[in-house]
């Protein structure tokens, strides 16, 4: 693990003599107490014994053998596996293309343009909405026949569009509905960074004469990265682990189409009780996520800021 | 409801503890009228749902694929409201395409209220404490550790909810308040994540002054780190709130007993009542504006700290 | 020292979860004739008329408590697996035909022959077939059958009317895989576009229906085809697999099968049934209120929802004739298990003893939801489902006339289902040819002899 971790140390103060730095283990460590319990005992663990079942052809109720590595042996030869990993990751970028982007907007917006709370409570209200309400109200507003939203594109004289019908609509519209959902939260995340940038510099930029874009590119986005990297690496993550939309609409289909790493390995785990192959699939997804957001945090640079 | 705010919106005046942050430095000009229209547009996109919800609500289930995208309820009742309520009969219910049981609002309503409020409390101190160890203490293996805490985001909860359910079992807490609140209590990768963020932009001026004037390490986390993240603490604070409030799978795993239930497991089990396959939209529609109501209050109420709080780690 | 580590690291992983484990499983469970018993199931119509039962058991049972657990069937079986993995499954449960073989094949669930015997229950009683389901792949008895259902069909009287389809029409369908045969005139009659053009008029636009002749479940029933195709398909004298219960051999490459699936294919290219992808989000019930659908396939189940749909009229008819020169129609049952694990196994026993009693069936069917299984209940079932204003016995004569086939029960299901939920969305959205069910056969059939 150590190998893995980011070499940069960024902020903090400054290199401390040893006395003082083994005083501060200390206080860490107690200040870590509740927390690392937390971890091992409802992450951890429960991810070691995971790891652990996939090595094995564990299935709930039958007798369990060792199996080795065969389940990731099979993994490589599993059609199902490599689709439902390629329509992930189309959804993953769909996801983040359409939430990051448009988040931030909202969030400059939101700054920039009006201090109001009304509004700022506006656009978190769906995420007070329950995930599975979300997914089911869409579904039915955008049912082929009878949504409200294809009688409407009909009374314009466009033909009824099949969102979650068709292959080639079901993900973008799965991406749609989670991220019409979370696009408040998103904005909020980023807002709260971009509060955290002093007023001063902007007064600067402005008596230097600078546009708004010019101060966004060079004020708001780089200091605003470490917040930038928390969102990418929440909503990435997040988008990867895609499940209760899916579940309560198209349930993988038509014909795999949404057929999502998440929901394969639910189907997997609890409709076909192979629990101990899931398990390889869960221990493979969990490495990409890892890498991937590792490499994302070495990138945004995440534990540096301008600030300090 | 806040509706009508939409379309008219102008600017509120600026909050008088913070006159800096007035919003002139966009001055009228195209772009801002084009700012302003993107800004209405996506309330629009956010809002048309909900009022879809709320026709809905108000609609009657018997008839309701009737009314086709006529944009007022079908068949006007008030019948999803009461039966969400428990003021209808099962008749009446059923009536109305109802399945005659109720979410007893009040109790689930407390259960709610309770869960969100421990398991805010606690992620959001002991999510600070350790943030604050990532952020502003240097010790061995910190980061190391840190991305460690951070794969738990990545954890699939196919490899959580058993054993964690089993380790509830064992305590013997099935159907208790601790039961729902103990795999979030303690730490969530989201929390600690969100600060160490926040905590990292703090000047180490400010907190190198502290230690000067002799403050330990927990003096100046409670009376420095702390009131300077504010902003973020709260915005924090009401996330996970939202978030706690609508669990799902795991409460009603855990505590599907009516004592403990929440108001969400509540909806879905409502939702799963649903006469052979044919969902009571009304009342689900009705109960799920109700359940957004509590949190709706409490952004309110919250929402203006976030404002208030601009302007603090500007002080350099 | 240094390559020491790891093989402790592993051996103490496996120790901590060899001992985690432990937990897992049910355990072999107890007799106790008294006690608390819980009692789950997933239809809230019946909800009531179960309370009933159970208030009226106590009443003779004094010493045994029933605790009825009522949650919808999207929650029900992923929830019964985490309650039998962490060895707290209900005493007694409703079961289905196409899991149980799953949960006999894990020794979840208690073999009844013993105490059926003991009991002198007499199973001639019920409904013909719905006690053989229940008899598990090993020859034992898992439960005890509590209702049964049949498929047929709901029409809209209005647009019947309007077609010039008279009911008496109705109950004397013929159908064949060819060319659909007086079935498929009907459909083409009750289809209408959106210039008011019926399906059988010149000038048809099959792209610009208003009104589809037969409606298409976004669910097309995998394997069994229960409430979808199984009543074509079996009206050409096609069975699913080699055994009428627990077949080891599918027949998906039959051509009978392929032929059929080809004709229902075909009524979506001719514009009398809706495209796959347009039905993914509203129910059957939800377009037929819209005027969307003038005739729909569903179970007997559905006929009190149905009933409750404002706004529009519909009226029942059984299957169309087939080839064979017989109706044919699925026919299914409910039962109550009893888990392995319970401590009161005796008491979960008079539980279930009651709920297959003319006592209980005779309650359940006053509740006017489903047909009870015990054949002296049916007729009054049946006059409390007619005050719906439905012809009940579009159902059930074809139990009378023995034209049902069995729901196919089958081990592997899940995996069976999974294989063919795929491929028949891929054959009806015309991505694959329903030729290609010949080679998913061989997929299917592979899960039987690979073990």
């Amino acid at each position: 693990m150590t190998a893995l971790a980011p070499a940069r140390v960024g902020a903090g103060p400054a290199a401390a003599p040893p006395r003082r730095s083994r005083r501060e283990t200390w206080t860490a460590l107690a200040f870590l107490v509740p927390s690392l319990l937390g971890f091992v005992l409802f992450y951890f663990w429960p991810t070691l014994q995971g790891f652990w079942l996939s090595l094995t052809d564990y299935s709930f109720f039958a007798d369990t053998s060792f199996v080795g590595l065969d389940n990731y042996r099979r993994m490589l030869g599993d059609e199902t596996f490599w689709n439902a990993l390629l329509v992930t990751v189309e959804y993953v970028a769909l996801n983040i293309g359409f939430q990051t982007v448009l988040a931030l907007g909202l969030a400059v917006l939101l700054h920039r343009l009006t201090q109001s709370v009304v509004i700022r409570g506006l656009v978190l209200l769906p995420y007070l909405v329950a995930n599975v309400v979300v997914a089911l109200l869409w579904f039915w507003m955008l049912d082929a026949q009878i949504g409200v939203v294809n009688q409407v594109l009909g009374a314009l004289g466009v033909d009824a569009v099949a969102f979650f019908g068709s292959e080639d609509w079901a993900i973008p519209t799965v991406a749609f509905v989670n991220t019409w959902r979370h696009l408040g939260y998103t904005a909020l995340l980023i807002f709260a960074g971009l509060q955290t940038i002093p007023r001063i510099l902007y007064e600067a930029a402005r008596v230097d004469g600078a546009t708004e874009w010019q101060m966004f590119r060079r004020i708001t986005l780089p200091m605003l990265r470490p917040v930038l990297a928390l969102v990418l690496v929440v909503t990435m993550v997040g988008s990867f682990q895609v499940f209760d939309t899916v579940a309560v609409t198209t349930a993988g289909g038509p014909a795999e189409a949404s057929n999502v790493i998440q929901y394969y390995i639910f189907d997997l785990a609890f409709q076909r009780l192979d629990y101990g192959y899931a398990a390889a699939v869960s221990v493979v997804l969990l490495v990409i996520l890892a890498v991937i957001a590792f490499v994302q945090l070495r990138l945004a640079r995440a534990n540096e800021s301008d600030l300090a | 409801m806040v509706h009508t705010d939409v379309t008219t919106a102008p600017p509120n005046p600026a909050p008088t503890t913070a006159p800096a942050a007035t919003p002139t430095t966009l001055r009228f000009a195209p772009g801002r009228i084009l700012a302003w229209a993107a800004l209405i547009g996506v309330v629009a996109i956010t809002l048309f749902p909900f009022y879809w919800m709320l026709r809905t609500a108000l609609s009657n289930g018997t008839t309701l694929a009737t009314g086709g995208s006529s944009l007022l309820p079908v068949d006007f009742t008030w019948g999803a409201f009461r039966r969400v309520l428990g003021l209808a009969t099962t008749e009446e219910a059923q009536a109305e395409g109802g399945s005659g049981t109720s979410v007893e609002f009040w109790v689930y309503l407390r259960n709610s209220v309770v869960v969100a409020t421990l398991i805010t409390a606690g992620q959001v101190f002991f999510g600070a404490l350790a943030a604050y160890a990532f952020a502003r203490l240097r010790w061995p293996g910190r980061d190391a550790v840190f991305f460690l805490f951070l794969t738990a985001l990545m954890v699939p909860p196919i490899f959580t909810q058993l054993p964690n359910f089993l380790l509830m079992r064992d305590l013997g807490i099935l159907n208790t308040y601790s039961a729902v609140v103990l795999p979030f209590f303690f730490m969530t990768p989201f929390a600690i994540f969100f600060l160490r963020q926040f905590f990292l932009g703090i000047s180490s001026e400010i907190e190198e002054a502290a230690r000067l004037d002799g403050a330990g390490h927990v003096r100046t986390f409670f009376r420095i780190i702390v009131p300077m993240s504010w902003g973020p603490v709260i915005t924090l604070a009401l996330l996970q709130y939202v978030q706690a409030w609508n669990e799902y799978f795991w409460p009603l795993l855990v505590a599907s007993e009516r004592e403990v239930r929440t108001l969400t497991v509540a909806l879905g089990v409502f939702r799963a009542q649903e006469p052979q396959g044919n969902p009571d939209w009304p009342g689900l529609m009705a109960a799920t504006l109700i359940a957004a109501v509590p949190v709706l209050l409490l952004f309110l109420a919250f929402g203006r700290r976030i404002v208030d709080s601009i302007g603090f780690s500007g002080i350099k | 020292m240094r390559n020491r580590v790891p093989a402790v690291a592993a051996a103490l992983v496996v120790a901590l979860v060899a001992c985690a484990c432990g937990a897992r499983g049910p355990s072999g469970g107890g007799y106790g004739d008294t006690g608390e018993i819980t009692y789950w199931m997933w239809d809230s119509g019946q909800l009531p008329a179960y309370q009933q039962c159970a208030n009226d058991f106590e009443a003779t049972h004094p010493d045994i408590d029933v605790t009825i657990e009522q949650m919808g069937w999207d929650n029900y079986w992923g929830r019964l697996l985490t309650a039998f993995v962490s060895d707290a499954a209900p005493d007694v449960f409703v079961d289905h035909t196409s899991k149980y073989g799953d949960y006999v094949s894990r020794g979840l669930i208690e073999p009844l022959d013993g105490l059926v015997e003991e009991s002198g229950i007499d199973l001639g009683q019920y409904v013909d077939g719905t006690a053989r389901l229940w008899v598990g792949p090993d020859g034992r008895r898992y439960g005890l059958p509590k209702d049964f259902d049949a498929v047929g069909l709901f029409y809209n009287t209005e647009m019947a009317a309007a077609a010039g389809v008279t009911p008496a029409q109705m109950q004397e369908l013929t159908w064949n895989p060819a060319d659909g045969g007086t079935y498929e005139d009907v459909i083409a009659r009750l289809t209408v576009d959106r210039n008011g053009v019926r399906g059988d008029e010149p000038g048809f636009d099959r792209n610009a229906v208003a009104t589809y002749g037969i409606g298409l479940s976004d669910d097309l029933g995998a394997g069994a085809g229960q409430t979808q195709w199984s009543m074509y398909a079996a009206a050409t004298g096609w069975s699913h697999t080699d055994r009428e219960l627990w077949g080891t051999r599918f027949n998906y490459d039959d051509p009978r099968f392929q032929d059929t699936i080809s004709w229902w294919r075909g009524l979506i290219e001719k514009g009398f049934m809706p495209p796959l992808e347009q039905t993914i989000g509203g129910s059957l019930s939800q377009q037929l209120q819209a005027g969307r659908y003038a005739m729909v396939t569903e179970g007997s189940w559905n006929i009190n929802t149905f009933a409750q749909l404002g706004g529009i009229s519909l009226a029942t008819a059984p299957t169309p004739i087939g080839p064979s020169g017989e109706r044919a129609t699925m026919s299914n049952s409910l039962a109550d298990s009893i888990s392995t694990g319970s401590p009161n196994k005796g008491a979960a026993w008079e539980w279930v003893r009651y709920l297959a009693s003319p006592e209980c069936q005779s309650v359940v069917g006053q509740g006017g939801v489903v047909l009870p299984a015990i054949a002296s209940e049916v007729p009054a079932a049946e006059a409390r489902l007619a005050e719906h204003g439905y012809d009940i016995t579009a159902f059930t004569r074809q139990v009378r006339d023995g034209t049902t086939v069995l729901y196919p029960v089958a081990e592997n299901a899940a995996d069976v289902d999974s294989v063919m939920k795929n491929a028949m969305e891929r054959v009806m959205s015309f991505a694959a040819d329903p030729s290609s069910l010949t080679e998913v056969n061989a997929e299917v059939n592979a899960l039987f002899t690979s073990g």
